[in-house]
């Protein structure tokens, strides 16, 4: 043997050695029995499915929830819930992270100075009894405030404060319509807000109200919406002083003077009441009580040329069933009364011929003040007149404005006590925090309309040492009062629907999470004599002068209360692509005035309000007008209207000014505009001529029953993200938090991009992996760990993938993520991991499969009936929770599938067609 | 020979280096032969809480597979049988035995059985059980004569190559995505 083979032999056995004692057979799991199998259990490897209701905003959408080894790990809407119809938005997918959040309340909490002390329950609420007896002696009241709540909860509080007895205050919600509340109450005498029939309108005007982002049911009236686009031509305008997501989704955006909306209203009301069409409709005792308003006056007021006032009034003259909605940012300021007055009486006049309005099923937040409501209850526990304060599912503290001092006067109060599932700014200020059960873990019901019973039906027991607040006011009323309605909360729901449904809603309200009661026949007639008497005392209000600042509602954290939630701060906000982070945005030519760009610190005062907030400049935003999200407000809202009670939300006479400091702000987007490169084409880039014919390297991939393939209608598209939320959920894709998005490291297998044209009209576009029939990212692959599957998708097969990034570097698309770390998932979010799917680990580049599992799942159940797969029994998970129904799945190799259908319209196009990647993801251009 | 001795008078720091090189690799020769006695004695044999003899239950009785592993035609994962199904005849037949008082003490402890898991594969494989079964695969294709053994025991490696060979060999899909997840 001579050297050169010993070493070579002994090499090779040392390698050998090396490699074989790698990988081990511990970390094996257990095999455990069961005691006894239960009828409905859990089948290891099987999915069961809980129908249940969204508790994340008061719209309570239906929803559909996923058990994998009992553990909750998907929501879906519920197709046959009427309020949804199966739409999910972004915060209803985050309702996981809720669930399972890390920094859940876990045990009552008791401060101890200035920190807090876990406690018992039986010393928690022990506690509040002596101090509610304590009370009572001294004569000082007892008082409950609550978030919405209606259904059996709302009953059993009735009976609480009723026996115990405790002032039920109205409830608190920030975005309490209560403008429009109070108008309704006074045309019709009914304070409540009706359904708008959106799908039989031909013209939408939606003066201020966000439809798609936080206006009463922001996924009902999407899918709405959406619903009456496709089947016939609805025209939507929407009118706003800045720029909303929904008013980039109308068909047309007419920006107006802050706070002028009530002029514009007005002349609409004195012109249509006059015109042809509807002259002698309007009672003349109203149209005699109306302020006069002239167009110039109007012209000047609103900012509108009077040419688009006239469009405006001839439209709605012309259309046959016109709609008018009115709210959001429209009511939150000075003139919010007048709005919803005129708006009211215009909606009246427009929608009364063809019943536009429906108020048997009308929502119900009758019970819900405003911050009117909230002032008094802060002067009253400043007059130290209130004893335990028992504060549930609410946090008025974050909502306050700053000169209340509401904190400093809730110290007055003899007890106050907070009852919520994640830690706010009430929690941190009450002297007991008493955690609550998440929806998903209890029973309950909620009522969203009226005669609209909604299931909360629990999907796993507690996590945590947890209490519904059902079982707590039934505590405390048995500890109070040596009797209570029933035992424990579940009973006393049993009881209820035992009286309530008959057996066989029963039976329905248990097996779709819906029933339906006949609504009481309500008179919705217009109360004359009334609002003649209001309409002579109005007075004309005078717009505020710009600059202003429009503090708009979120559709990522409503008014704020999901912001704590991970997932949420980790998709964009769609129009500015920024996460992590609060900003004040502004119109690039105000931005170049006031000589800054993206990041630059800006300050805005005004009066009593002072805010600093890195600067974002956002293409179609009115010049003078800052939009900021009510994230972005440190503390409440700067004031309050007298007149309705609604908090301000336009401030007018802001000074702004430039710090000179930078702040980093996580902005996704690498540019606003698509740079010429017909990633949304125009028709005019259609012309594939000028790109050379296409010849492959590689043989045609041979697809023999399948083809995957995917149509997403960019017409139908409105950039709200529900479809992002719910793939981050799905795949259990890593939330890698701020630092991480600065550096351009963001992990999400699908993003929204909004590109900006030269007039400020934004289109979105979802971009994922595009499972190209040539793909780019595989053949430059050095382990095989990026291949073509034989149904046509780019497959990555995770333990193979050694992270050179190559793959990731050739995508022109740029969806290939990687996971630079280790991804924590703190405990218990460890519950929510998929378990379909691989942990990827550091090291690993990961995509969009089009949820592979999914069409594994499909696979095995067709092959179980030895059958091919029928169409639509594959939807991925974006397609699923999408509002609109802009994505379509299938098979692109059976003729009759819907894909294969829907992408021969002359709309379609590819990204990039002129690569020659033949990518699986069909885009239908906007018209 | 004047080779040798050329060889012999290699100054020490030539030597030094080639004791250094040999060191090495004998160095991996031990390692090679410690790892080999050290795993066979630090590895305990799989042992059971409860020693279950499938050569009696499933020889002898002759009872089915599916008896016991119930979800092996429908579902991915055969599952070990319930207490209450061990119980539905070892509540009277040889409950003297000190196997089965282990199994009685359980119940009575209300404490499910954990048995040592002897087929798990790695949690990114998707494996379904109630495909192998439609195609036709009997247990012991994979799983041996498990009736033949006192202990049951792994008998096949359940490596990919493993895997592949078989799905070669009958025609069935070889797309990494099958498997994989």
């Amino acid at each position: 043997m001579d050297r050169r083979k010993f070493l070579q032999i002994m090499g090779l056995v040392s390698g050998t050695t090396l490699l074989s004692s790698c990988g081990s057979e511990s970390n094996q799991k257990e095999l455990i029995s069961y005691l006894v199998p239960p009828e409905d259990g859990v089948r290891p490897g099987t999915a069961a499915w809980r129908v249940s209701t969204c508790s994340e905003c008061p719209a309570h959408c239906g929803i559909k929830i996923r058990l994998r080894e009992g553990r909750a790990v998907k929501l879906e809407g519920n197709p046959s819930h009427p309020i949804n119809r199966g739409a999910l938005c972004m915060r209803g997918q985050a309702a996981l992270w809720r669930l399972y959040h890390p920094e859940r309340l876990r045990t009552p909490l008791l401060r101890q100075g200035n920190g807090y002390q876990a406690v018992s329950w039986e010393d928690a609420l022990d506690h509040i009894v002596r101090a509610m007896s304590e009370a009572s002696a001294q004569q000082r009241t007892n008082m409950l405030l609550s978030g919405s709540t209606t259904g059996s909860l709302a009953a059993l509080q009735e009976r609480f404060a009723e026996a115990c007895p405790v002032t039920r205050l109205p409830e608190f919600e920030y975005f309490s319509h209560a403008a429009l509340r109070q108008a309704y109450q006074l045309l019709y005498g009914r304070p409540v807000l009706p359904q708008y029939r959106i799908e039989d309108a031909d013209l939408l005007i939606t003066v201020g109200a966000d439809l798609l982002e936080t206006f009463v049911s922001p996924a009902g009236y999407t899918r709405q919406l959406a619903t009456a686009r496709h089947d016939h031509d609805l025209h939507w305008r929407h009118i706003e002083p800045h720029l909303s997501l929904t008013g980039a989704n109308a068909d047309q955006r007419l920006s107006i003077q802050p706070a002028s909306e009530a002029i514009l209203l007005l002349w609409l009301l004195q012109t249509l009441a006059d015109s042809r069409r509807y002259v002698g409709q309007l009672p003349p005792q109203l149209r005699t009580a109306l302020p006069e308003i002239s167009l110039d006056r109007a012209v000047q007021a609103t900012g509108l040329t009077t040419s688009r006032l006239r469009d405006l009034a001839n439209s709605l003259e012309k259309a046959r069933r016109p709609l008018l909605i009115v709210g959001g940012i429209a009511t939150a300021h000075g003139a919010g009364q007048q709005t919803a007055l005129f708006g009211g009486l215009l909606q009246w006049l427009l929608t009364a011929p063809w019943q536009g309005l429906d108020f048997t099923q009308a929502e119900r937040p009758e019970r819900i003040g405003d911050l009117r409501d909230l002032q008094q209850l802060s002067d009253t526990l400043r007059g130290g007149a209130v004893g335990v304060l028992l504060i549930s599912r609410a946090d008025p503290l974050r909502h306050a404005p700053g000169d209340w001092k509401f904190a400093d006067n809730l110290r007055r109060a003899g007890l106050s006590v907070a009852m919520a599932d994640i830690p706010d700014a009430t929690t941190r200020a009450v002297d007991l925090v008493l955690p609550l059960t998440h929806g998903f873990e209890r029973w309950d019901d909620v009522e969203p309309r009226f005669g609209l019973h909604s299931l909360i039906q629990p999907a796993l027991a507690p996590l945590h040492e947890t209490r519904s607040e059902g079982d707590i006011l039934l505590q405390l009323q048995q500890r109070l009062t040596g009797h209570s309605e029933s035992g424990n909360y579940e009973t006393f729901l049993q009881q209820r629907w035992r009286k309530q449904f008959s057996a066989s809603a029963r039976h329905n309200f248990f097996q779709h999470g819906h029933v339906v009661t006949a609504p009481a026949v309500t008179d919705a007639s217009l109360r004359i004599a009334q609002t003649a008497v209001v309409l002579k005392q109005i007075s004309l209000p005078t717009p505020l002068s710009t600059p202003v600042a429009v503090i708009s509602g979120s559709i990522r954290s409503f008014d704020g209360r999901s912001a704590a939630l991970p997932l949420l701060g980790e998709i964009p906000d769609p129009l500015t692509t920024i996460t992590h982070g609060t900003w004040i945005a502004l119109s690039p030519h105000t931005a170049k005035q006031l000589g800054v760009s993206d990041s630059a610190e800006l300050r805005l005062t005004s009066g009593g309000f002072d805010l600093a907030q890195p600067a974002r400049l956002q293409p179609g935003l009115p010049d003078g007008v800052f939009s900021l999200p009510v994230d972005s407000l440190i503390s409440g809202p700067p004031g309050i209207d007298p007149a309705t009670g609604e908090a301000l939300r336009v401030i007018g006479s802001v000074k702004a000014e430039r710090t000179g400091k930078q702040l980093p702000l996580p902005i996704l987007s690498g540019s606003p505009s698509q740079q010429g490169r017909g990633i949304i084409p125009k028709p005019i880039h259609r012309d594939k001529n000028h790109h050379a014919e296409h010849r492959a390297l590689y043989p045609e991939p041979a697809y023999r029953q399948y083809r995957w393939a995917m149509a997403i209608d960019l017409q139908q598209c409105v950039g709200c993200g529900a479809c992002v939320a719910s793939c981050y959920v799905e795949n259990s894709v890593p939330v890698v938090g701020r630092r991480d998005h600065l550096k351009g490291r963001e992990m999400s297998w699908l993003r929204i991009e909004p590109f900006y044209d030269d007039q400020g009209q934004v289109s979105f576009i979802p971009m994922l992996c595009q499972h190209c029939g040539f793909a780019p990212c595989e053949p430059v692959c050095p382990v095989y760990a990026a291949y073509h599957n034989p149904e046509g998708l780019n497959v990555q097969v995770y333990n193979r993938c050694v992270g050179t990034r190559y793959c990731s570097n050739n995508c022109p698309y740029k969806v290939r993520r990687f996971n630079w770390w280790q991804h924590e998932w703190a405990p218990p979010l460890d519950k929510m991991h998929n378990p379909d799917l691989q942990k990827r680990t550091k090291g690993m580049m990961e995509k969009c499969t089009f949820c592979i599992q999914r069409i594994r799942a499909a696979h095995e159940a067709a092959a179980k009936e030895n059958r091919p797969i029928r169409d639509g029994e594959v939807i991925p998970a974006c397609a699923q929770s999408c509002p609109t129904g802009a994505i379509t799945f299938g098979n692109r190799l059976d003729p009759d599938a819907a894909v294969t259908r829907i992408i021969k319209s002359p709309r379609t196009y590819r990204v990039f067609e002129g690569l020659g990647t033949e990518p699986a993801v069909y885009y239908l251009r906007p018209n | 020979m004047s080779h040798e001795s050329q060889k012999t008078s290699a100054p020490w720091p030539k030597r030094l280096i080639r004791l250094a090189v040999l060191g090495y690799f004998v160095l991996f020769a031990l390692l090679v032969v410690a790892t080999g006695f050290l795993r066979g004695f630090f590895t305990p044999p799989a042992s059971q809480p409860i020693a279950f003899p499938h050569t009696v239950h499933a020889d002898k009785l002759g009872l089915a597979c599916d008896f016991c592993h119930s979800g092996v035609e429908q579902e991915a994962s055969a599952g070990a049988p319930a207490l209450s199904l061990c119980l539905s005849c070892h509540n009277s037949i040889a409950t003297d035995r000190p196997e089965i008082k282990k199994l009685l003490e359980y119940e009575r402890r209300g404490e499910p059985v954990r048995w040592e898991r002897l087929h798990a594969l790695p949690s990114f494989i998707h494996f379904t059980h109630q495909r192998h079964i439609q195609a036709k695969l009997t247990c012991d294709a994979c799983h041996g004569a498990v009736e033949q053994m006192a202990e049951v025991r792994r008998v096949r490696s359940l490596d990919m190559g493993w895997c592949v060979s078989c799905h070669r060999e009958k025609g069935a899909s070889r797309d990494c995505a099958t498997c994989h997840k």
